[in-house]
């Protein structure tokens, strides 16, 4: 929102502040300034200057002309205008101004320029040179003067409806600097109303204020309220529509003007019948529905409410009686509106911030000072059409002084500073030994402010939180209870870099490809209704499909690594919200070697983190190399995978991958139990030689070895194996000892002997 | 005639000895002439034959011929076997500069870093850590924070929408409900997570970032409270003393809401491009918990107040780094990813 600083300063008595000081007051006190710019700084410059001789240069559409610029003396310009002509009064703009310099045209010097109302920007009109009727050569061009815009932060008046209107903000000027608000006008005519007016739904459409206006004269607006206009980034289309948007820009209450010729009857506002037509006045013809509000006559829809008029109905130059509406519209249907019709206007920003309805007949009163201004011979007809039905007013706010002191956190503050500040935002104070009853103003009550939480805010902002002593809380000092997993978490990712793991991370969406090249059912997904971009579709059930590419992207510039990300799988539980399942995804990739050594890395990171684990064999999934592909289990449990990608997956090297969930682990892990003592008593151990088929696991065997021991055995280990046409021979060694004696070589051969009997009936062949 | 015998062969062995050239040749000498078998005992059988006297003074003169040989050898011996030992390790000559093999130190993510760092710092003051999900009710993520439906403040965060009929959080606050339901008043939390919005990437845009959301519940919190711990706790994290200053903001979980600002700490406040020539860089939100907010938690506002606060640690780490482009952090790309 851009604020007119000399606007401003027209509300206040003896405002005298610079611009940027009034920017930087701004954003400590009420809104966020995000920038102070000058604004038509050429006008100090650009003078009325009559166009003494005018001669073609022949074989150009171009003209050398003599001219009286008064304040610069004669000058000689050239100018292209087809209005350039002997007698004319119109703008000259010295060498220095407006990028214009001192010219050779075709030959000519050109000192200076004749200048369009757009290339002084005052409007878009850029036909011809600019006329004027009065003035004298060296006057500065009438209505224009130098401004400064402030340029306020659109978020930072979300809440704030008065401040979409230089009024507003010129209230909170005064009560920054303590400067006088002017009063404004609010003198309406009496008298029958010109128009039968009928609200359906008063929810919707709490106030409906209209003026009815005949002997109107449509034609471009005087210069100043063009350049007002024009320097607060409203475009000046003609004097009716003009002071509408003029008055929106300074009351915040936007205005709409109807053609009253063209209106057929009686005004209804009502909702929109499903698919019923609106022709607008942007040309666009909208098909609504009944979540819709429109303002129509008896023949139909003549604009959308709060949003956009009519096309049919609109301002034209044939037009000589009007119908000015200043309505109130319910925030929440024109923000719904206007977000269905992709339709922001000025109007939809500000009804969708709650505007006061108790401010459509002040805007119908200043409309009439400047209507009459603009368009002379202006008559109203009648008094004012108004159907208002007001909301309860709301109930004072209680507060006492102490609690505003305890919030804020300021001992010393007083009664009085309170009253001060809470009055001169125009809110009633009455205040008896510290006991505040505060009534809210109109422009404040529609949402902003309701209870006494919101009044801290008006008193700490004008007190100025810098004011306020940084101030150490006294409550107890106690340990935070902290949840377990993060200091897993931690200790995780500290084990990982320190393996050599280099951690990533990766977004939550994947797209429709990355999961079908996974094998992961479309349908299991959570979806993405309204991504914006591709790639949004869904929410990822695994890690993995990122994992891949980030190895295929590191591929391209690493002949080996190693990374890791720690992230959630989101699984769907319909209605409920997903489970989300943090998982580990570690990577060692290598484009050089068989790939045995990446996975056995692997396993062996897996045994540091999950301490006990075993791997079984798994049915390979599609992306798995077919072969190694293993399941992770611990204590009987399966938390994860341990494979190569598939070279199909992986092209350009041999990619490792550990896959494990991290609540099954954190779950199984062991507690520390208690302490056990150390052996006193020697232990033995022998070695044994299965021979077996060659595709034997050695985990099974291993497997069949320790329950085959029997009580005494310590410790079963997988030493080497051998593979030849005979089969695989696989060599174990199995110690074994008892906690209160020294075993008998005896015993020691009798369970060696047990155990291979066992394997033998398990088919399995023992070298002796 | 024993004695000339004697020092003939002590004489010739001396000789002997110098002359050898390895260690091998040397034990081949002691075994010859000081073995059981060797030269010297043999003359030591013979001793028999002498009498008495003489077998004193030949006594004599074969243990001296014996001492002086067995220390030249044993001197030869050390001098053999310190060569021997100083040639081995001249072989075992390594060059150290070789990189080693096996993996080198990985690295931790930079919003793992700074997220650690400061967990750290609050947890030193007493805060908890609390997790929350990715997916949010609409609930949780709006309505619990006084956003109802249709708020305009709903427009400030575009919203990813879910088939589930729930949607991506779009900022950490959402952990705030469930942080006062889960511990009560009073407490003290943070709650640093991944947050989402559904805006288009460039390069200082992302649809996916870190916040850390903050809160303290306890009796007569004020702004002026707040105003002490960020202050405190900013200070901790640039490891410098820094100021800060407090403007009005506007964000419904919160009234009086705050943008917090702190001095430019490039320019120290006199104005740089930093800070456009403001002297101040806006680093958070702020402000004292709504009143609705905390009835929604369980909590009565009439006894308990508190203050909530949002830190953006994804735009905490592009400054530290002064990294440039936003995309970088979910890139997955390692040549800048093993920079930290």
């Amino acid at each position: 929102m851009k604020f007119s600083s000399s606007w401003l300063a027209e509300h206040i008595d003896g405002l005298t502040l610079a611009p940027a000081e009034l920017g930087s007051l701004i954003t400590i006190k009420t809104a966020e300034c995000e920038g102070v710019e000058a604004h038509g700084a050429h006008f100090d410059h650009v003078v009325v200057a009559r166009v003494l001789t005018s001669e073609p240069i022949p074989g150009t559409h171009l003209a050398v002309t003599s001219v009286d610029t008064g304040r610069y003396g004669i000058k000689q310009v050239v100018c292209g205008a087809p209005n350039c002509r002997a007698n004319l009064l119109t703008a000259y703009v010295p060498p220095g101004q407006l990028g214009v310099t001192n010219a050779k045209l075709r030959g000519v010097d050109s000192a200076g320029m004749l200048a369009s109302a757009k290339e002084l920007g005052i409007s878009s009109e850029d036909e011809g040179i600019i006329e004027f009727v009065t003035g004298n050569p060296g006057d500065a061009i009438p209505g224009c003067s130098s401004d400064t815009i402030i340029e306020i932060d659109n978020k930072s008046l979300t809440h704030r409806p008065d401040l979409w209107g230089h009024h507003g903000m010129a209230r909170e000027v005064s009560a920054i600097t303590g400067r006088a608000l002017r009063p404004l006008s609010a003198d309406l005519p009496s008298g029958p109303a010109p128009i039968a007016v009928s609200i359906v739904d008063p929810k919707l459409c709490p106030r409906f204020s209209a003026l009815r206006f005949e002997n109107v004269t449509v034609q471009p607006s005087p210069l100043w309220l063009q350049q007002r206009l024009e320097s607060v980034g409203l475009n000046p289309i003609n004097n009716i529509v003009d002071v509408t948007n003029f008055v929106m820009a300074d009351l915040a209450q936007p205005m709409h003007a109807y053609d009253a010729a063209k209106l057929n009857g009686g005004i209804t506002v009502r909702t929109a019948a499903d698919g019923e037509p609106c022709p607008a006045l942007n040309g666009t013809t909208y098909f609504l529905d009944p979540s819709v509000l429109v303002i129509a006559d008896e023949s139909g829809p003549v604009g959308i409410a709060g949003i956009i008029g009519g096309g049919p109905s609109a301002i034209s130059a044939s037009t000589t009686t009007i119908l000015l509406e200043a309505a109130n519209f319910h925030a929440a249907s024109i923000r719904k509106t206007s977000t269905k019709l992709k339709l922001r206007t000025d109007a939809s920003m500000r009804f969708e911030k709650s505007q006061d309805p108790a401010n459509t007949v002040r805007a119908l009163a200043r409309a009439i000072a400047l209507l009459e201004q603009v368009s002379p011979g202006i008559r109203v007809v009648g008094g004012v059409a108004d159907v208002y039905y007001p909301a309860a007013p709301p109930a004072p706010i209680e507060f006492s002084l102490a609690w505003m002191r305890r919030k804020l956190g300021k001992a010393d503050l007083t009664a009085a500073e309170v009253t001060a500040i809470l009055t001169s935002l125009a809110f009633g104070v009455t205040e008896t030994d510290g006991e505040f009853t505060v009534t809210v103003p109109s422009w404040r009550a529609t949402k902003d402010v309701s209870i006494k939480d919101d009044l801290v805010e008006e008193v700490g902002r004008m007190i100025g939180y810098g004011n306020l002593t940084p101030l150490p809380p006294l409550v107890p000092n106690t340990v935070p209870p902290l949840p377990p997993e993060r200091a897993y978490l931690r200790g995780l990712r500290q084990l990982l870099t320190a393996q050599g793991y280099t951690e990533v991370y990766n977004y939550s969406f994947v797209n429709e490809a990355q999961a079908l090249e996974l094998g992961l059912p479309i349908a299991d997904h959570v979806r993405v209704v309204n991504p914006i971009a591709q790639g949004q579709e869904l929410l990822r059930t695994s890690l993995l499909p990122h994992i891949k590419r980030n190895i295929n992207d590191n591929a391209r510039e690493f002949e080996s690594f190693r990374l890791f990300e720690i992230g959630k799988e989101i699984h769907d539980r319909g209605r409920d919200l997903p489970e989300e399942i943090p998982h580990l995804a570690a990577v060692s990739f290598t484009k050089h070697g068989d790939g045995t050594a990446s996975l056995f890395e692997l396993k062996r990171l897996a045994g540091t983190i999950a301490v006990g684990c075993t791997l079984e064999p798994a049915t390979a999934h599609s992306y798995e190399h077919p072969f190694r592909s293993a399941v992770v289990i611990l204590r009987n449990e399966p938390i994860g995978r341990l494979f190569e990608f598939h070279p199909s997956a992986v092209e350009t090297g041999r990619a490792a991958v550990l896959y494990l969930d991290l609540v099954k682990l954190q779950a199984l892990r062991p507690e520390t139990g208690k302490y056990r003592p150390l052996r006193r008593f020697p232990t033995s151990a022998f070695d044994l030689t299965v021979v077996a088929d060659p595709r034997e696991l050695a985990g099974r065997v291993l497997g069949l070895i320790e329950p085959l021991a029997g009580p005494q055995a310590l410790k079963v280990q997988y030493l080497y194996d051998y593979t030849s046409e005979r089969g695989r021979s696989m060599t174990y060694r199995i110690t074994v000892g008892a906690a209160d004696r020294t075993l008998t070589s005896d015993e020691v051969t009798a369970t060696r002997a047990a155990i291979i009997k066992g394997l033998e009936a398990s088919g399995l062949t023992v070298q002796s | 005639m024993i004695e000339t015998l004697l020092s003939d062969l002590a004489a010739a062995t001396q000789a002997r000895i110098a002359a050898v050239t390895t260690a091998d040749e040397l034990e081949t000498i002691r075994v010859e002439v000081l073995g059981r078998k060797g030269k010297l005992a043999e003359v030591s059988k013979d001793m028999g034959k002498l009498s008495p006297e003489q077998r004193g003074v030949v006594g004599k003169l074969l243990n001296a011929a014996k001492q002086s040989l067995e220390e030249t050898l044993s001197t030869r011996q050390n001098a053999f076997a310190a060569a021997a030992l100083a040639a081995r390790l001249e072989c075992e000559w390594l060059d150290l500069t070789v990189p080693a093999p096996g993996p080198g130190l990985g690295s931790l993510h930079p919003l793992t870093q700074i997220q650690a760092e400061i967990e750290d710092l609050f947890v030193s003051l007493g805060f908890t850590v609390l997790d929350g999900p990715e997916v949010e009710t609409e609930f949780n993520n709006f309505d619990a924070l006084n956003i109802p439906p249709d708020h305009p403040a709903r427009d400030m965060q575009d919203t990813f929408w879910l088939s589930n009929g729930h949607l991506l959080r779009t900022h950490t606050s959402p952990v705030q409900v469930r942080g006062m339901k889960k511990l009560g008043p009073p407490l003290r939390m943070i709650a640093p997570g991944r947050v989402f919005r559904n805006e288009e990437v460039d390069a200082s845009h992302e649809h996916t970032f870190y916040q850390l959301e903050g809160m303290m519940v306890d009796k007569d919190v004020s702004v002026a409270h707040l105003i002490y711990f960020m202050k405190t706790l900013l200070s901790a994290i640039f490891k410098r003393d820094v100021t800060v200053r407090l403007r009005p903001g506007y964000f419904p979980f919160v009234e009086p809401g705050f943008e917090l600002d702190i001095q430019c700490l490039i320019c120290n406040g006199t104005g740089c491009p930093v800070c456009k020539h403001s002297g101040w860089v806006e680093l958070l939100p702020c402000g004292l918990v709504h009143p609705n907010v905390l009835r929604l938690g369980g909590i009565d506002p009439e006894e308990y107040s508190g203050f909530a606060f949002g830190l953006g640690l994804t735009r905490l780490v592009m400054m530290r780094y002064a990294i440039d482009d936003i995309r970088q952090l979910q890139g997955g790309d390692l040549r800048f990813l093993t920079q930290f």
